[in-house]
């Protein structure tokens, strides 16, 4: 749940600044131009700093940044790994 | 086969041909040419029945799906023009669009919906074509189901190769949207240059990277219809992961990509080439902007049996000049040229006054042939500007396009490509090429991409900012790269600030906004 917060609020906050009211976890992030090239780089970047792990470029497909679920079950599982 | 000279000719021949065949795919959606010149006569009944009469120009605001393809060839089918508005653009502009070349009916998507209500407030529009009928809406919305209980031959309408097809909207360069007009004609004469000159036949499956707006989706979908190919469109949400859409080519076993070079270096640097199996691809084809040659070479080594092409050409002029890319050296990132001129184009090489310069001399490219714009919309002073008169034998004239981009003819009759004659500023009294600064920039190896831009100073004169991206994992300082570019450039034209960046600001057609890096430097003057 907690993930899901960190990220929800990133991508409202920073990503989809002014243009967005509110992201619902299960929303199509890219389909629907709320994050374009550039904000997925910084998702990434932001996701290292936050969580202390490298996301390597292979984990950064449709199936994991597709939503705000996609991408905390992603995290979760990969946190879950690393302790 | 009889002569073609409309661009929906070709799906109704195919259905006839290779009726099974598929001709657009998306996702796990697909339509053979039977399904497609189905679908397209039935919307483009439907239209005609709404009124829509030839000439009438149609907008396509959704986000891309299966019935992208059924949408351009039902507009057509209809003897209207197509109006592919981005469906990501600010409401203010697509207001702006809608007015300006006054778009009676909107094809459109669940997916749009929220932006409806305010555009049919403030444009003409009388209806809504592909959502369900809603209250929330003030004028008649149909659905898709209905369009499909329409009568599915050809509708029968009058139609010649000089009528209006499509418009393409690209920012002008005072920040006003223009409307470039193609016909059936100068659309066909691109398609069918296409087809002939990378050898498209009806096995190709043929990426669609570009948004509709783009001129680069002409090719996808038009050369791919003339020769009874695939085009297969990549969902929007892919084109930003590369390692996702390299995956894409590779389950799509696409033989023909075509996109401009930012996706191209973006696959190469993040997306596992090496890791997939691309052999399907046989040309790899960019335009838009030059392709930086240190990411050329290496994408080439990566993909060694593929083929690699650079498109150039203005909206205006569709694609008028090609280079197919010859091996790079190893110790040279001189740019490559951007080729010789396409089968039915001429051209012609000015100096600022408009006199013809003999070939070697740098001076304006000026091109003239079959697949260039009727004009600008309602914008008769910008179509006069934009063609360049030479009278012949003094009684008749031949009628140029000016693409305001400088270039110089190699001894080997390829163009190079020098950038655009607007792109050349004065700073302290000295003219400077930025693309030059750009190039200089480049050619330092931790450098990734950059983007020099004027910005204006307390004199009233101009100062060169430059913004960059490094390779990733390199470091570098302003004084080190400053000391690389003292080598290269003269002093006057090596940049007063440089700000390394994570990443820049884009059009949404993929090239860097150059603009919006320039206005952020005001700002922070």
């Amino acid at each position: 749940m907690e993930t899901q917060m960190i990220i929800n609020n990133f991508i409202l906050n920073e990503l989809a600044k002014g243009r967005k009211k509110t992201i619902n976890n299960d929303e199509d992030l890219l389909a629907e131009g709320i994050i374009d090239s550039l904000g997925i780089l910084q998702l990434v970047a932001f996701i290292e700093e936050k969580f202390n792990f490298t996301v390597p470029d292979e984990d950064v497909v449709i199936e994991n940044f597709m939503s705000v679920n996609a991408l905390s079950s992603y995290l979760d599982q990969k946190l879950a790994a690393k302790h | 086969m009889s002569y073609r000279y409309l661009l929906h000719s070709a799906i109704y021949e195919n259905a006839l041909l290779r009726p099974r065949h598929p001709a657009v795919r998306f996702q796990k959606e697909e339509l053979t040419y039977d399904q497609l010149a189905k679908n397209s006569a039935q919307l483009g009944n439907f239209l005609v029945d709404l009124g829509v009469k030839r000439g009438d120009r149609v907008g396509i605001y959704m986000n891309k799906n299966i019935n992208s393809a059924v949408a351009i060839y039902g507009i057509l089918s209809a003897g209207a023009a197509y109006v592919p508005l981005d469906p990501f653009a600010p409401i203010d502009r697509l207001i702006f669009v809608i007015n300006d070349c006054q778009i009676r009916f909107l094809i459109t998507n669940e997916s749009r919906k929220d932006n409806l209500k305010e555009i049919i407030e403030k444009t003409t529009l009388e209806g809504i074509i592909g959502i369900q009928n809603d209250v929330e809406i003030n004028v008649p919305s149909y659905s898709w189901n209905q369009i499909f209980r329409h009568p599915s031959s050809q509708p029968s309408i009058n139609l010649v190769e000089q009528d209006l097809a499509y418009i393409l909207y690209t920012s002008g360069s005072t920040g006003t949207p223009k409307g470039i007009m193609h016909t059936h004609r100068s659309g066909l004469s691109f398609a069918e240059w296409a087809v002939q000159t990378y050898q498209i036949s009806s096995s190709d499956h043929i990426s669609n990277h570009a948004p509709l707006h783009f001129d680069l989706s002409t090719f996808d979908f038009f050369a791919a219809a003339i020769a009874g190919a695939t085009t297969v469109i990549i969902p929007e949400g892919i084109t930003k992961l590369p390692a996702s859409m390299a995956r894409w080519i590779q389950d799509e076993k696409i033989t023909i990509w075509y996109s401009v070079p930012f996706a191209l270096i973006q696959m190469l640097e993040r997306g596992g080439l090496d890791s997939k199996n691309l052999s399907s691809l046989r040309w790899v084809l960019f335009a838009g902007e030059p392709f930086p040659t240190k990411h050329l070479r290496n994408l080439m080594k990566t993909l060694p049996w593929a083929r690699f092409s650079n498109l150039y050409g203005p909206t205006e002029t569709n694609v008028c000049t090609y280079y197919h890319v010859a091996p790079l050296s190893e110790d040279s990132d001189e740019p490559i040229p951007i080729g010789i001129v396409c089968e039915n184009t001429e051209d012609l090489v000015i100096d600022t006054e408009g006199k013809p310069l003999p070939d070697g001399q740098i001076g304006e490219l000026l091109i003239r042939g079959g697949t260039v714009m009727k004009g600008y919309w309602g914008r008769p002073d910008l179509t006069e500007k934009g063609f360049f008169r030479r009278s012949m034998f003094g009684y008749c004239e031949d009628i140029f396009y000016r693409t305001g981009d400088l270039v110089q003819k190699m001894p080997d009759g390829n163009y190079k490509f020098l950038g655009r004659k607007d792109r050349q500023i004065k700073t302290r009294g000295y003219r400077v090429e930025l693309d030059e600064v750009e190039a200089a920039l480049l050619s330092h190896p931790a450098v990734h991409e950059a983007a020099a831009y004027p910005v204006p100073d307390v004199e009233g004169s101009n100062l060169i900012e430059a913004a960059i991206i490094l390779v990733q994992g390199e470091k570098l300082s302003e004084d080190d790269l400053v000391k690389h570019l003292s080598g290269r450039l003269p002093n006057y034209a090596i940049p007063a600030k440089i700000v390394i960046s994570d990443d820049f600001p884009r059009t949404s057609t993929g090239k860097i906004n150059r603009r919006e890096l320039q206005e952020r430097a005001i700002k922070n003057f």
